[in-house]
């Protein structure tokens, strides 16, 4: 009897925690998207159904930030593990400074993002920026280049801004993947005559892809979920919104709490569609 | 052959730590060139005079300074408590999905595994509901309970992994010995799970540390709010101070690059096992 009990005895404060502070307020969340409820008439709250989302889906602003979403969302995820995995390999390297190396690549992780943001405006700064700087001093511009005031720019600015910050945990993962493959493997290779490129191929890539899938989930949530930066390099402007600072800006703006809860539902299912690859590629099992 | 070897790794050395340095020396640049040269029309790097004003006035006990130390502390607060209450739920619930038979075992696993998608912003007005309720609000314990729900999925699921990977033998031995499950978790378990746990301990605390959105909206008093919202409002309420605000950006990476630099070598170890199925 008593061994039935321990098992939940033991996940009572896990199961608290996630049911107080997230399962609870997902499902009140939802049950908000469905009402009129704005806190300027705080007297008039009503189920409207599913008004909320139509109203959103009608707007010219929810498409633009969607637009925005998803250009970062592509942008974020190729740039993360293209250089995530490089970094990777280039970390697997043995030298005798390594430990610091690593120490090093983890620095931009170590800075709140918000923070990162406004470093990175520094560089991009419309005047005489770092970035302008360089470009005008190798000739490639004459005026200073306004990066911060036109909507693609800013994305693309914001881009790089993440997938710089983004890139250690991405890394980090790969090089834990790297790194769990038995050296015999790639002695038998050797003696097999196996180059370069076909150990790669078979042998190396095939084995962090689990690991890699990890860093790409976690890459595609943190891109969706762009915030911080956005708000830094542009503030609470329209020009660079995602669907997260739309929803942000919606309910704590606006103070319309109805509306604001449905755009993070719709939030919530772009990133759920990505979760369900999360599980899968977490729940594999790898073989070597 | 090993020439050019070398020539190439070297190249790519460099190319990384441009990249990765970069910005932080641009931002101290900054932070030591005097206000009337940096906007100048000019192209070059470096100021011709270096000033220290900006470090003087953080470091000197100035209002900006006090705020940003403030800061600092809050957030230190914050990242012990979460850690204090987030290790040992994550380390008793992780030993229970990995190791104990239950009914309802699989659901759990995979219901936490899908909470990892889930944004801020979806519990976030709930939450500041029931905060304001309850006057929760500006309350690092609350706070960094919210925290912990956020990183509890993905760090039960590195540590649970992490457990599986440890062979089931090892445990019977000791029950054969006469060990309960307490001395068994207490003597085999943890003695040799210290990387995932340091591994986790440095994922806990450079999250924590770069908090911004949740405390924004649920502390953002004086007493509780995190440096990355001080260094903002450096930003916003008296326009343009470049210079310090880059200063202050310098010092916010101190203590977490220390941190790094001192755990480096868990964040890697406990991750490789505890990243794959066992």
């Amino acid at each position: 009897m008593k061994k039935k009990i321990l098992p939940y005895l033991l996940l009572t404060p896990m199961i608290l925690i996630m049911g107080v502070l997230v399962f609870y307020p997902i499902a009140a969340t939802f049950s908000y998207s469905l009402k009129y409820w704005k806190l300027t008439a705080p007297n008039d709250i009503h189920f409207i159904g599913f008004d909320n989302y139509i109203n959103i889906l009608k707007s010219e602003s929810f498409w633009y930030s969607l637009q925005n979403t998803v250009f970062l969302l592509v942008l974020i995820l190729f740039g993360t593990t293209i250089l995530g995995v490089l970094l990777s390999l280039f970390l697997n390297i043995e030298v005798k400074f390594s430990g610091v190396l690593l120490a090093v690549a983890v620095l931009p992780w170590a800075l709140p993002p918000y923070v990162n943001g406004i470093l990175w405006r520094f560089i991009f700064y419309p005047g005489y920026g770092l970035m302008n700087k360089l470009l005008i001093g190798m000739g490639m511009v004459d005026q200073p280049v306004e990066w911060l005031n036109s909507r693609w720019t800013l994305l693309f600015v914001v881009s790089i801004v993440v997938i710089w910050r983004s890139i250690p945990f991405m890394a980090l993962v790969c090089l834990a993947g790297r790194q769990s493959i038995p050296h015999e493997l790639y002695e038998a290779a050797k003696i097999d005559g196996a180059n370069v490129p076909n150990i790669f191929r078979r042998i190396t890539f095939p084995l962090m892809l689990p690991f890699i899938g990890i860093g790409v989930t976690s890459t595609s949530v943190t891109a969706i979920n762009v915030f911080d930066e956005i708000v830094a390099l542009s503030g609470y402007s329209d020009l660079g919104k995602n669907i997260l600072v739309e929803s942000y800006l919606t309910t704590f703006s606006f103070l319309d709490f109805g509306k604001g809860s449905a755009v993070t539902y719709l939030v919530m299912f772009l990133a759920a569609i990505l979760g369900i690859f999360y599980l899968r590629s977490l729940n594999k099992e790898v073989e070597y | 052959m090993k020439w050019l070897k070398k020539a190439g790794y070297v190249l790519c050395l460099l190319v990384f730590l441009l990249l990765t340095l970069g910005p932080f020396v641009w931002a101290f640049i900054l932070s030591i060139t005097p206000e009337h040269a940096m906007l100048a029309k000019s192209t070059a790097l470096l100021p011709e005079v270096v000033t220290w004003k900006n470090y003087l006035e953080l470091f000197g006990g100035s209002r900006k300074g006090q705020l940003l130390f403030a800061g600092i502390a809050n957030s230190l607060k914050a990242v012990g408590m979460t850690l204090l209450v987030g290790i040992p739920i994550c380390l008793m619930s992780a030993y229970t999905l990995s190791r104990m038979e239950f009914k309802g075992r699989k659901f759990i696993r995979n219901l936490l595994l899908i909470t990892m998608v889930i944004p801020v912003m979806a519990t976030i007005i709930p939450l500041f509901r029931i905060f304001v309720a309850r006057q929760l609000l500006d309350n690092v314990f609350w706070l960094s309970l919210v925290y912990v729900s956020s990183y509890l999925p993905m760090i039960t699921w590195l540590m649970s992994n992490y457990f599986s990977t440890i062979p089931k033998e090892l445990e019977e031995a000791a029950v054969i010995d006469g060990c309960g499950r307490l001395a068994v978790f207490m003597r085999i378990f943890l003695p040799i799970s210290y990387p995932i746990i340091l591994s986790a301990a440095l994922i806990i605390f450079l999250n924590t540390w770069n908090q911004f959105q949740i405390p924004l909206i649920l502390a953002s008093s004086v007493g509780t709010k995190p440096v990355a919202i001080v260094v903002s409002e450096f930003m916003t309420k008296d326009s343009i101070q470049y210079g310090l605000t880059a200063a202050a950006g310098i010092i916010t990476v101190i203590p977490p690059a220390i941190t790094a630099l001192i755990f480096r070598k868990f964040l890697i170890s406990g991750m490789m096992r505890g990243s794959v199925k066992g």
